[in-house]
C-alpha cells in the first residue's frame, strides 16, 4: 500500500483515492508513514540534526564559502519550529524556497531538488514531521559576509536558477526509470553534491553528476561515464553500494555520502534502489581526470621497497590490521581498499578526510567503523601515510605534503 | 540464532548481529583469553583468525563473519605453531603485564603461517599492529625468530 500510494502521487495517476483517505484517522497513519518513508528519501535528517541532538530540531552549522548557515527546527514547536505552518507555507518553502514570513532561503536547503515533488509528497512529508513531538530549540543566527546577508538577493536568484516546476515522467522510458529519476533529481537531490556549481553556487547544468567537491570533501562523478563515473560498475554492485555503503571493489561511502547512507539510502526499498540504479545507469557521461584504479593483484605481506617508508610504517601500525597488505580488507569488505578512486586520487583528498575525520556507517550487519587520526598523526605523517596508500594500493604518485596537510586540518576544508 | 564456527565446534548464539565478536567470544561464550584494549582496532589485544588470518574482534560485528572459521588463543594449545611459540615466550620470558600476549601470539601464529622465514623487518611490520605498553617488543621479535628458525 506504503509503495503503490508513492507511485501514485509520483505519477499522478490517481490522485483522488488519495485525498479521500487522508481525511480519515486510520489513513492518516498511512499517509505519516508515507511521508516519513519520503523525508528519509530526502535524507532531511542528515541537516536537520546535530550530533547528540534531537532529531529535526536542526541547528547544524553549514560552511559555505560566504559565511556559515545553520539548519532550522522543522519540528512542529509552534514557537521556534514549524508548528504554525499551513499547508501552502510548507509547499512554497519546499517548491520555491520561500518561508511564510515571505524570506528566501538559501539553496543549502536543497528546495532547488525538491521544487520537483509534487504537493502530495511533499504533505506527507509535513504530516510526519507534524506526527513527530514539538522540539523547543531556537534557531541558531546565520553568519555571513555582505552582501550575502541581503536574503532578497535569493529572489533574483531564483529567477535565474530555479526552475519553479514539477516532475513530469518521460513516457518515452520506463516507470522503473521515471521512479528513478525522481528520487535522484527530487526528494534524493543528488545533484545539489554532485554537481558543479558556478560562480553564483548554482548547480551546473551542462555538467549534470558530474561530480563536485563539498565541506572537503569530492562527491565523486556519478554518471555512466565508463571511466570516470560508474558506468562500468555492475547494476547489483551499484544497487548494493547505495543500499549499504560498500561495493567491494568499486566503492565505499565515507564522509557527507556515508550519512546519506545512514540517513537515507539504507532504509529504501529495493524497488527505489534498483530505480535509483536504472536511471543512473542513463545520465549522460561526462568525463573526469580521476577514475577507478586499474584492476590489479598485491602480495598479501609488506612491500619490501617503498618511497614512503615512513608511511609504510604508519600503515603497519595502525591500517594493515583492518585494510590488509593486499587492500582485501581482513574484518569486512568495508575495509577493502581495492578498486576505489579514493586511493587512486593523487590529491588524497578524500583519503586525507577520512583519515582526519574517520567514518561510521550502519551496514545490513552492524556498525563499522574507521577510528580518526587527526590528534594522532603529525603532518609530515599524514602526508607520507597517504602518499604510500596512493602509491601502493592506487599506482598513483600522491601529491600530499605536510603544508597541505596542515591546511586540510581545518574541519570541512 | 547465528551459527559460529569457533574453535572447531560450531555454536549456535543468540546475540544481535551487530555485537562485535569481541563480545560474543568473552561474554556470551566465556572464552576470555581474548582481551579488550582499545575497542577501535589498534591495539591487537583482541585479535583473533579468521580463516586463519589474524583479524581484530573488537570491530567485526557478529553478522559479518558468516562462514568463517574463527580460532582464538584457547585454540593454541593444540596448535602446532601455536604451541611452539607459546615454548618460545617462555623461554625467552616475553610476557611482563601479560594482558596484550594473547593478541601477540595470535598475530605471531599468523605471520609464521604466511611467512615461515621472516626477516627483522618483515617481523617488525608484521607485528606493528600488536601494542604493547611493558614494552616487550624485542623478546617478542627474538621468541618469534626462535621458532622461525627452527
Amino acid at each position: 500500500m506504503n509503495l503503490r500510494t508513492c507511485l501514485r502521487g509520483v505519477f499522478g495517476l490517481s490522485l483522488l483515492p488519495l485525498a479521500a483517505v487522508a481525511q480519515t484517522a486510520p489513513a492518516d497513519q498511512t499517509l505519516i508513514e508515507r511521508g516519513e518513508y519520503l523525508a528519509r528519501a530526502g535524507d532531511c535528517l542528515a541537516c536537520h540534526v546535530v550530533e547528540g541532538g534531537r532529531p529535526y530540531a536542526g541547528g547544524l552549522p553549514i560552511e559555505m564559502p560566504f559565511g556559515t548557515l545553520y539548519s532550522t527546527n522543522i519540528t512542529p514547536d509552534k514557537e521556534t519550529g514549524i508548528g504554525n505552518w499551513s499547508d501552502d507555507d510548507f509547499v512554497k518553502a519546499m517548491q520555491q524556497g520561500v518561508g511564510p514570513d515571505g524570506q528566501h532561503y538559501y539553496p543549502a536547503f536543497p528546495y532547488t531538488s525538491f521544487t520537483l515533488m509534487p504537493r502530495e509528497d511533499i504533505l506527507a512529508i509535513k504530516a510526519y514531521l507534524f506526527s513527530l513531538e514539538p522540539v523547543r530549540q531556537q534557531n541558531p543566527e546565520n553568519d555571513l559576509r555582505f552582501p550575502f546577508d541581503q536574503r532578497w538577493g535569493m529572489a533574483l536568484w531564483n529567477l535565474l536558477f530555479l526552475d519553479d516546476e514539477r516532475f513530469e515522467p518521460d513516457p518515452a522510458q520506463s516507470e522503473q526509470w521515471n521512479r528513478g529519476r525522481y528520487l535522484v533529481e527530487g526528494p534524493g537531490h543528488c545533484a545539489e553534491c554532485h554537481s558543479p556549481r558556478n560562480l553564483f553556487q548554482a548547480r551546473s547544468g551542462s555538467k549534470h553528476l558530474a561530480g563536485a567537491e563539498i565541506q572537503g570533501w569530492n562527491a565523486w562523478n556519478i554518471t555512466a561515464d565508463e571511466e570516470a563515473g560508474i558506468g562500468a560498475w555492475p547494476d547489483e554492485a551499484l544497487a548494493r553500494y547505495l543500499r549499504t555503503g560498500v561495493a567491494e571493489g568499486y566503492g565505499v561511502a565515507g564522509g557527507p555520502m556515508a550519512e546519506v547512507v545512514n540517513h537515507s539510502l539504507r532504509h529504501l526499498t529495493e524497488a527505489d534502489i534498483d530505480a535509483m540504479v536504472v536511471y543512473l545507469k542513463t545520465v549522460e557521461p561526462q568525463p573526469a581526470d580521476i577514475g577507478r584504479p586499474a584492476p590489479r593483484e598485491l602480495a598479501a605481506e609488506v612491500p619490501a621497497e617503498t618511497a614512503h617508508p615512513l608511511g609504510r610504517k604508519l600503515f603497519a601500525d595502525a591500517c594493515a590490521s583492518c585494510h590488509q597488505w593486499d587492500g582485501s580488507g581482513r574484518q569486512t569488505p568495508y575495509a577493502a581498499l581495492r578498486g576505489l578512486r579514493t586511493v587512486h586520487d593523487a590529491d588524497g583528498r578524500n583519503l586525507l578526510r577520512i583519515l582526519l575525520d574517520g567514518g561510521h556507517l550502519e551496514g545490513p550487519d552492524g556498525h563499522h567503523l574507521m577510528p580518526a587520526f587527526n590528534r594522532h598523526f603529525d603532518d609530515r605523517e599524514l602526508s607520507d601515510l597517504g602518499n604510500f596508500v596512493l602509491s601502493h594500493f592506487g599506482a598513483t604518485e600522491g601529491r600530499l605534503t605536510p603544508e597541505g596537510v596542515a591546511e586540510r586540518r581545518k574541519p570541512g576544508s | 540464532m547465528l551459527t559460529l564456527s569457533i574453535n572447531g565446534a560450531d555454536l549456535q548464539v543468540d546475540v544481535p548481529e551487530d555485537m562485535p565478536l569481541l563480545w560474543v567470544l568473552r561474554d556470551v561464550l566465556g572464552l576470555t583469553g581474548t582481551k579488550y584494549g582499545c575497542g577501535i582496532a589498534q591495539c591487537g589485544a583482541c585479535t583473533v583468525h579468521l580463516d586463519g588470518v589474524a583479524a581484530r574482534a573488537c570491530v567485526l560485528p557478529v553478522g559479518s563473519v558468516g562462514q568463517r572459521k574463527v580460532v582464538t588463543i584457547e585454540a593454541m594449545k593444540e596448535h602446532p605453531l601455536g604451541q611452539r611459540l607459546q615454548q618460545a615466550w617462555l623461554e625467552d620470558e616475553v610476557v611482563q603485564c601479560g594482558y596484550c600476549q594473547p593478541g601477540q601470539i595470535m598475530s605471531a601464529v599468523a605471520l609464521l603461517a604466511q611467512n615461515p622465514a621472516p626477516d627483522d623487518q618483515a617481523i617488525d611490520l608484521g607485528m606493528a599492529g600488536n601494542l604493547c605498553r611493558c614494552c616487550t617488543y624485542t623478546r617478542i621479535r627474538s621468541a618469534i625468530k626462535r621458532v622461525a628458525q627452527a
